[in-house]
């Protein structure tokens, strides 16, 4: 027998875990844009898109983060470390391919040095990833191998049943389980019959494209000129990626005090690159777009063994001019 | 996930606090400053890992990070040299800094010079302009035990006679006898009384042809001049795999994470930035 939350128990629910000392995380819409962000209420939520606007990432890495604080007395620096913000909460409602983002970016984040503002984040946060029945034309999670029903990086999957009247609940970790043990009261067992999980046709052809991108002389193909021409090097796809994780470091303040921060910064820029001489080793926008994609199916998963991308589509969704991985590889495998 | 993944219980971003306990001035806009540790922990942190060939990010709070190499080699760790020229925000605030002023530093970070594989060969250092100081920390680990070595041949150019920097030190390894230094400045860059080549780095070390027999070449210095010398060692018959250079690319966290140093499939703030010749001609040639 399966095990369902009816979705008139989601209020009692975000309740109890509140009260359970957990912070409940979901899918808003804020006027223009949605997003995930904390609730109050299981009201708040909202599921009708198919899937945020902006992406997971901002709950685990911030657009920016204050990392040490300094105060400059004389003689004397007094610096304060800055932890990220402790305490347990749970993300209900993420959609598989922002989940999967999480745990592409793990081992970028753990290799060797730990950043502990990632780890301490990924630690006290459950994941509540709800299956997939509507996609939109820019949905690829299937050309990249995963799934709308992906369990990569969650801990509990639900999928809806029919009318939406609530979700068949799998927990797939012990953290899973501890969060819904808290709310076991509003789990009954019923054979509802869960809606089909939406096929999302494949786009492209991911291994011939891995192909294309591995072979040396392709590097110089005048294809990567063609498809970027028209980039205008916005960064609005790097910064929407669940799984883009470059950043700057920048201190706010005076002489006297302030912060170190950690700002999330792009390979779409020219200054990203450039070094104090004036060279620059991406000078032109196809080589910052060729490394994004290099760096996305070809260096990342040679170091990772994952590729840097969970098909979310967003890229392409909310780019301004038109272009987006999903184009990009589906020129690749015709070439 | 459901395993807990083990947190380094310290902020890997948090900066060493350095006092400023020496400044000289090499050339116009370049400065050397010399650094000791407030924090003893953080000096013996630094004596353990520190090693020639490694970086650091060096600071100015309010003002941010900059990443040079660590300019004083691994015989000599109790202190930081740095040298920089002043052209930024973050260089024009080190620069601005009186020595007793604090810095910040991160790091030791990156790979290493191999120095006990260099051990019975002979060293071929070849540098021009602000690029002598990451050859300097290789040139000091070397002779600080000149036994362990063959021949020393330093060939060093800048644009200007004034550009020159660690001029007193250039003086100190001409006077050695067992060091053979060529210094060059480019042409119309002589002054009335210099008394060195005048010549571009590459054209002056085919001139000075020195032999590639177990011979070890290190080169530091702006990609155009790289470019060119690597063709010159190539003319002498130097093997790609005894050239060793670095890699000076913008990085801002210096550990991995934040993705502007990548060549490729390379992250050289992990993987270098010491390479050799071999290992750059993997590289894509356009991205470097």
């Amino acid at each position: 027998m399966t095990r369902i939350l009816f979705s008139d128990k989601l209020d009692n629910c975000v309740a109890k875990w509140r009260s359970a000392g957990l912070t409940v995380i979901g899918p808003v819409q804020e006027e223009a844009i949605s997003r995930y962000a904390a609730v109050e209420k299981g009201t708040d939520l909202s599921f009708g898109t198919v899937l945020p606007d902006r992406s997971l990432k901002e709950l685990f890495f911030p657009q920016t983060e204050p990392m040490t604080s300094y105060t400059i007395k004389k003689n004397e620096i007094e610096t304060t470390d800055f932890t990220p913000p402790q305490g347990k909460r749970i993300i209900f409602g993420t959609r598989a391919c922002d989940a999967s983002g999480l745990a592409i970016d793990d081992p970028l984040f753990g290799w060797d040095y730990k950043d502990e503002f990632w780890f301490q984040r990924r630690n006290e946060s459950v994941i509540v990833t709800i299956a997939c029945t509507k996609s939109d034309d820019f949905c690829m999670c299937t050309s990249l191998k995963l799934a709308p029903d992906s369990t990569k990086g969650a801990d509990v999957l639900l999928r809806p049943i029919v009318k939406n009247k609530g979700w068949i609940v799998e927990e797939l970790t012990e953290r899973g389980r501890e969060a819904f043990a808290i709310i076991s009261e509003y789990l009954l067992e019923s054979p509802e019959p869960a809606i089909p999980t939406v096929i999302v046709p494949e786009k492209f052809n991911l291994d011939t494209c891995v192909a294309w991108l591995q072979n040396p002389e392709n590097f110089d193909s005048k294809f990567w000129k063609e498809i970027s021409m028209r980039c205008i090097g916005c960064a609005s796809c790097t910064y929407l990626c669940p799984t883009c994780h470059c950043f700057d470091i920048q201190d706010e303040g005076d002489t006297y005090s302030g912060i170190r921060r950690k700002n999330w910064d792009s390979c779409s820029f020219a200054l990203f690159t450039m070094h104090t001489s004036g060279h620059n080793p991406r000078s032109t926008q196809s080589a910052r777009w060729r490394q994004r994609i290099m760096h996305k199916f070809n260096y990342f998963p040679g170091k990772f063994s994952v590729n840097s991308c969970s098909g979310c589509g967003r890229c392409s969704r909310q780019c301004p001019v038109d272009m987006g991985i999903t184009e990009t590889l589906q020129e690749i495998s015709k070439l | 996930m459901t395993e807990n993944i083990q947190i380094a219980q310290q902020n890997i971003y948090k900066p060493a606090i350095m006092k400023i306990v020496g400044r000289h001035d090499e050339a116009p806009g370049v400065r050397t400053m010399r650094l000791e540790f407030q924090d003893p922990a953080d000096h013996e942190q630094f004596k353990k890992t520190y090693r020639t060939g490694m970086f650091g990010l060096y600071g100015v709070y309010g003002e941010g990070e900059s990443t040079f190499c660590v300019a004083s080699p691994e015989t000599r760790k109790e202190y930081i040299e740095c040298t920089f020229r002043q052209s930024g925000r973050v260089t024009s605030a080190l620069a601005n800094a009186d020595i007793g002023d604090l810095v910040t530093f991160r790091g030791p970070y990156g790979n290493r010079f191999p120095i006990e594989e260099f051990h019975g060969k002979n060293l071929l250092f070849i540098s021009g302009g602000i690029a002598l100081p990451p050859t300097r920390s290789v040139i000091w680990s070397c002779l600080d035990q000149r036994e362990k070595f063959g021949k020393v041949t330093i060939v060093y150019g800048a644009r200007t006679v004034a550009d020159l920097v660690y001029k007193h030190e250039l003086e100190e390894w001409q006077e050695r006898a067992d060091v053979d230094l060529v210094l060059t400045v480019d042409p119309g860059g002589e002054s009335p009384d210099w008394k060195h080549r005048v010549g571009f780095v590459p054209t002056v070390l085919e001139e000075a042809a020195p032999s590639p027999d177990n011979c070890i070449a290190v080169i530091c210095g702006p990609p155009i001049m790289i470019k060119f010398t690597l063709i010159s060692l190539k003319k002498l018959g130097f093997d790609e795999a005894n050239v060793y250079t670095t890699l000076e690319n913008r990085m801002k966290c210096g550990v991995g994470k934040c993705g502007r140093c990548n060549v490729g499939s390379v992250y050289v703030c992990k993987e270098g930035p010491v390479f050799t010749a071999a290992e750059v001609s993997r590289m894509p040639a356009a991205d470097l």
